[in-house]
């Protein structure tokens, strides 16, 4: 069966990126300087200690005293067996901390993310349906501003109005309410809000475009000559065709905003998720963590790109699964 | 082909359509495709569009459903299915007449069918669309269709997508489809001008064969006289949106009237000597010229031809109308007759009625 040896390939390509980046982000570490080694040298020297003989223990104590592929095997397996090393930051193994945060993240990525998938295609397909009337001028306005506006911006300038000067929303995200609860909701509208308008800008043009281009092809006149509904031949005839292309912008699109803004809008609106634990664990040269967090970043990226590549094949049928 | 048996009195006609007029608005200004069109269709009969590319036949047939997209298109007039005017209709009651009493083929198989479905499903569609009949029963009636209109192994490639079908095995699923909910009427838009000539034949025969199985009157569309005189039962000879000549398919093509009708004539390869076509083009349809459209390219275009509007149809026989000013009163017709086309075609085409 084709379809099955296709995902099986695919997988298995994905396992091999996932093993290429890995590699790559270990060559940089080990190259880079230790913090944790610089700190030990400067604290032995205020101490009145021998920093070389300081250096030479914490090197040996983290096993940087190794030859490089035994330290690689090593690194390897760590992070196979989810031992992803300890965060002097934060005080707690690197994946109860990722864990914690990824908590966090999903909060207000997931509503984002469903609301971006449903109401982009949505949209684009209304105003191709309307094409130069008003609303259609009305949606495509609304999706250059939102395409067109730094996110960061225009979080801070909603937190302003909305928490600063109406105070309809808190200013703080705070962490002690539960998931499920009107203030949860509450609080998590904006950074929902400012991500949407960002995400489906995009979608929505795509959707217009390509919907505009079945809108008078001669399968949709061919449906209704048949008689089809208007709503059927818009759900059918048009999104459907339309979701092919749509579908690989929209994983795109949407790891692009889940790696660049997430960070921007979490440092905003202090929420702690990832992007934020990646941005402090950076400033607090924090190693294990960064290599950590970067790691669910690329996991979420490959695994991305590997539903679109499947999707992509699924939707449309026209593309075979042999010889790929 | 049989010729149209008379409806009974009081009973109205298949298809009626009555001072059709299909315009576009563009950047250009207001584009006539069709300027006021009249013509019939009785049960069982074949009527064919005639007429070069460009000249309205497309716009005229696709109007008569209203798949013609409004706007930019505008269409004024009446196209009455057994009485009811369609353009008129809510369009809730238009829908079930679609598919359901009038079918449409279109031109081109290669893109008249959704590549993300598969041809079953879309025939089921069709089906489903007007009667409520289970999936089960649904499949097993495509399945039949398909087989019926020579799809091999019909129920295995009830599965396969478009793509997987050749041209003319698209444009026999595109008549299964248009079949499988027994219509009355068949609109055929150039059903086989995409497709190569060997298959073209047993496209139009298959036509042919299921007229005859479900008594369906078929408006047939095409610039090709060929087909015209191996289907038709009565031809329509349109040029830049307006009706040239009408008539049954003896009399247009062993006495063409209408100059027009003659230069098309002239083109079919063996009649006669003129094969470099009909010099000149087609008026431009956002400024239709005053007189007849014609008059342009008209060998035999005299003043009166360029003045007022296209000339009245003026009846030369029982059922054979032409609108060229030379059959009115105080013109002399033999000026127009072209008689080497008259007596070349009675023997060889006209007659061939199979």
């Amino acid at each position: 069966m084709g379809f099955t040896r296709y995902v099986t390939a695919r997988v298995a390509w994905a396992g091999v990126v996932t093993f290429i980046i890995m590699t790559v982000t270990f060559v940089f570490i080990a190259f880079a300087p230790n913090p944790e080694v610089k700190r030990a040298a400067t604290q032995a020297a205020l101490q009145g200690g021998d920093p070389t003989e300081a250096v030479e223990r914490v090197r040996e104590l983290r096993g940087l005293d190794q030859p490089l592929h035994v330290r690689y095997i090593d690194y390897v397996t760590s992070i196979a067996t989810l031992q992803w090393g300890w965060s002097t930051m934060r005080s707690q193994p690197v994946t109860a901390a990722l864990v914690e945060a990824l908590f966090y993240t999903a909060q207000y990525s997931v509503p984002w993310t469903l609301l971006t998938i449903t109401i982009g295609p949505l949209v684009g397909l209304y105003s191709s349906a309307n094409k130069y009337s008003w609303r259609d001028h009305v949606a495509t306005g609304f999706a250059f501003f939102g395409y067109a506006i730094p996110n960061f911006f225009f979080a801070i300038i909603l937190l302003l109005v909305f928490g600063v000067w109406l105070e309809w929303v808190p200013v703080i995200y705070r962490t002690t309410v539960p998931v499920f609860s009107v203030e949860n909701a509450i609080q998590l509208v904006l950074p929902v809000f400012v991500l949407v308008t960002g995400s489906i800008g995009g979608l929505m043009r795509v959707s217009r475009n390509e919907s505009s281009e079945y809108m008078n092809a001669d399968f949709v006149k061919t449906a209704r000559a048949k008689g089809v509904s208007p709503l059927r031949a818009y759900a059918l005839h048009i999104l459907r065709p339309t979701m092919v292309p749509l579908s690989t912008t929209m994983v795109g699109q949407l790891l692009l905003l889940f790696a660049g803004s997430s960070l921007l809008i979490e440092v905003v609106f202090s929420i702690p998720g990832l992007g934020r634990l990646l941005f402090e664990a950076t400033i607090a040269q924090d190693t294990n963590l960064v290599l950590g967090s970067i790691l669910v970043f690329v996991l979420v990226a490959v695994i991305g790109n590997l539903l679109q590549d499947i999707t992509y094949t699924v939707l449309d049928p026209r593309i075979s699964y042999d010889d790929r | 082909m049989s010729a149209g048996f008379d409806a009974g009195a009081g009973e109205p006609p298949l298809l009626e359509v009555e001072n059709l007029r299909t315009t576009f608005s563009t950047e250009a200004g207001e584009l006539v495709a069709v300027d006021g069109v009249d013509f019939s269709v009785e049960d069982g009969e074949t009527v064919c569009v005639v007429g070069e590319s460009g000249s309205g036949k497309t716009v005229a047939t696709e109007s008569i459903t209203r798949l013609v997209d409004t706007p930019p298109g505008t269409i004024t007039g009446s196209t009455r299915y057994r009485g009811r005017d369609l353009q008129v209709m809510s369009a809730d009651e238009l829908r079930s007449v679609r598919g359901n009493n009038i079918a449409h083929i279109f031109q081109n198989p290669q893109e008249a069918m959704n590549h993300c479905f598969t041809v079953g499903w879309q025939i089921v569609e069709a089906l489903q669309a007007h009667q409520n009949v289970p999936d089960e029963e649904a499949r097993e009636r495509a399945v039949d269709l398909l087989d019926r209109v020579g799809i091999a192994n019909a129920s295995s490639r009830f599965d396969d997508y478009p793509h997987e079908f050749s041209g003319g095995q698209k444009q026999r699923a595109m008549i299964a489809m248009a079949l499988v909910g027994n219509p009355d009427l068949l609109i055929a838009d150039e059903p086989t001008t995409a497709l190569d000539v060997t298959v073209q034949g047993q496209i139009l025969e298959l036509l042919n064969d299921l007229q005859e199985e479900y008594g369906m009157g078929i408006l047939l569309v095409t610039h090709d006289l060929g087909v015209v005189a191996q289907v038709a039962d009565r031809i329509v000879v349109m040029y830049a949106g307006k009706v040239m000549e009408r008539g049954d398919v003896y009399d247009i093509f062993e006495r063409p009237a209408h100059p027009y009708t003659q230069a098309l004539m002239r083109c079919l390869p063996g009649k006669g000597e003129d094969t470099r076509g009909i010099p000149g083009s087609l008026p431009d349809p956002t400024t239709p010229p005053d007189g007849c459209r014609f008059a342009g390219r008209c060998e035999h275009a005299i003043g009166e031809c360029e003045i007022g509007d296209q000339p009245d149809e003026t009846s030369v026989d029982t059922d054979h109308a032409v609108s060229c000013v030379y059959y009115q009163q105080g013109y002399d017709t033999a000026t127009v007759r072209d008689e080497t086309l008259e007596t070349d075609t009675g023997d060889e085409r006209g007659a061939s009625d199979d």
